[in-house]
């Protein structure tokens, strides 16, 4: 069985501390527990450790950007599944094109508006509570030997 | 003997039923981590005879779940019955799933099979199972419990061997303790419950969907389409309220209104192209619509989108873009603060 009442983890990963600290303030206040990133190696190495529920990732990052840290992600199995909402200033076509082709799960526009972002963020947390309950009943499916034309 | 009305519904539903196992193509599109995971569970459950209680938003695919898991039962050489409960009036609803005797109420001239005889040995998915009356979901229990239904106005029930899937796109739970929903057939029902996500939770299968309907409607429509790059990121970017049903019906509607071959952005209607650009675009008119507006929001919003602009034509310093908003430094900062602007990255 899942664990139903797990407080869920939101990592945030920005360079800029400032865009940080408001967006783990955010998280906090939506009543999620936050993790915090300063940079993509960063995100790779705690997401690799401790892999969150959600990735909030900023695109724009020194050295390695938000897509390239997502490519990493993606390429790693321990990693692929985890849900990435990308943060942007850049609402260009292109950006979200790209997002879109490397498997992002939703995309926000700065100016964050604490509402969009905490509605973004529960549909991923939906998301996964669907596959967990899924994954329920398959397993007490499993459990219970059921097959052929038995009844429950 | 002699019956009336379903015997029609009957040979349609060989029919369409015929067509549908004809055209593969209608199954679960995605390959999301969910969809394959839903995938796993239904080929799980498909063969096990069990009832299955679907619980998805309208248009996420409950019914194609549905038709899948009949199709990889051993059921599925006989008929599968889609049933709406929300779509039959309440007063017609016995008879529909039960059937009729001859005279058994006026207009009853002839006998006539239920939906439940015509599932015989197959499946019949109860769609908007919520919208059941409960005097009705009293006699859906005992068909349950021990496989008999009962004609109305006749004194014999007739054993049936019928497969249940149920869907809702209500909180089943909530009906229950309203008292719109008996409490025994819900746990009854949910026995193998199974949750279909919307699409807007699985966004990463938009493209691989609407690739899917383009290529579905190249016979029908006798035409082969592509779409823009562009056009497919607003489709991606859209939150698709009525999920995957409204996807299907949005391509199909572009590809009757498209001239040429390449479906582009301007062929999208306005809600879609304005769908990942926030309110401001759409809603920095004075008009007032029917359900109102939120000022305060919509303050906000254009607070700090000036905010951003400002940010970015001052290359991220703050003292500048203060001066071209015409605030102070210390109020721009307060604003940059309660409007939850992070300032546009410039670090690269």
């Amino acid at each position: 069985m899942t664990q139903d009442e797990h407080c869920p983890e939101i990592m945030v990963v920005d360079d800029d501390p400032d865009a940080l600290s408001i967006l783990v303030r955010y998280i906090k206040r939506e009543g999620f527990a936050a993790v915090e990133a300063c940079s993509g190696a960063q995100c790779l190495l705690l997401a690799g450790q401790h892999p969150p529920d959600v990735i909030l990732l900023d695109l724009m990052m020194p050295e390695m950007d938000g897509f390239a840290v997502c490519r990493a992600l993606k390429a790693d199995s321990a990693t692929a599944e985890i849900p990435v909402i990308m943060l942007t200033a850049r609402d260009d076509v292109e950006a979200r094109a790209e997002g879109m082709e490397l498997g992002v799960s939703d995309f926000i526009t700065k100016p964050i508006v604490r509402r969009e972002l905490a509605e973004r963020i529960n549909a991923q947390l939906d998301m996964l509570a669907a596959s967990r309950a899924n994954f329920a009943t398959l397993d007490q499916l499993n459990r219970s030997k059921l097959s052929g034309s038995k009844k429950l | 003997m002699e019956t009336e009305g379903n015997m029609a519904v009957a040979s349609q539903l060989s029919t369409a039923d015929a067509a549908w196992r004809s055209a593969p193509e209608h199954t679960l599109i995605g390959s999301h981590p969910t969809i394959a995971k839903l995938r796993v569970l239904m080929e799980r459950v498909a063969p096990t005879d069990t009832t299955v209680l679907l619980t998805g938003e309208s248009g996420s695919g409950k019914e194609i779940v549905a038709r899948e898991i009949h199709a990889l039962s051993r059921r599925s050489m006989r008929n599968f019955v889609p049933v709406n409960c929300a779509a039959i009036p309440n007063e017609l609803m016995e008879s529909e799933m039960f059937g009729h005797q001859r005279g058994a109420f006026t207009g009853a001239a002839l006998p006539r099979h239920g939906l439940f005889s015509l599932a015989d040995r197959g499946t019949i998915f109860l769609d908007e199972i919520s919208e059941m009356p409960l005097q009705l979901q009293a006699k859906l229990l005992r068909v349950l419990e021990d496989g008999l239904v009962r004609a109305v106005g006749s004194d014999r029930a007739i054993r049936v061997d019928v497969r249940i899937i149920a869907a809702t796109n209500a909180d089943l739970v909530t009906a229950v303790k309203k008292g719109r929903f008996r409490e025994d057939l819900f746990y009854r029902l949910q026995v193998v419950p199974v949750v279909v996500p919307p699409l807007r939770e699985r966004r990463s299968d938009i493209p691989m969907l609407v690739d899917f309907f383009l290529e579905r409607n190249r016979d029908r429509f006798d035409g082969q389409w592509s779409i823009t790059r562009e056009a497919m990121v607003h489709l991606w970017s859209y939150d698709w309220p009525g999920n995957v049903r409204e996807l299907e019906n949005l391509i199909e509607r572009l590809i009757i209104l498209s001239d040429g071959p390449m479906i582009d952005v301007s062929l999208l209607p306005e809600n879609l192209r304005k769908g990942h650009c926030g309110l401001a675009e759409a809603q920095m008119t004075a008009e007032i619509g029917e359900g109102g507006v939120d000022l305060n929001a919509l303050v906000r919003e254009l607070e700090g989108r000036m905010i951003n602009e400002a940010l970015k034509l001052a290359a991220g310093n703050k003292q500048a873009a203060a001066r071209l908003l015409g605030l102070k430094r210390t109020t721009f900062s307060a604003k940059l603060r309660r409007c939850g602007v992070i300032a546009s990255d410039t670090s690269d």
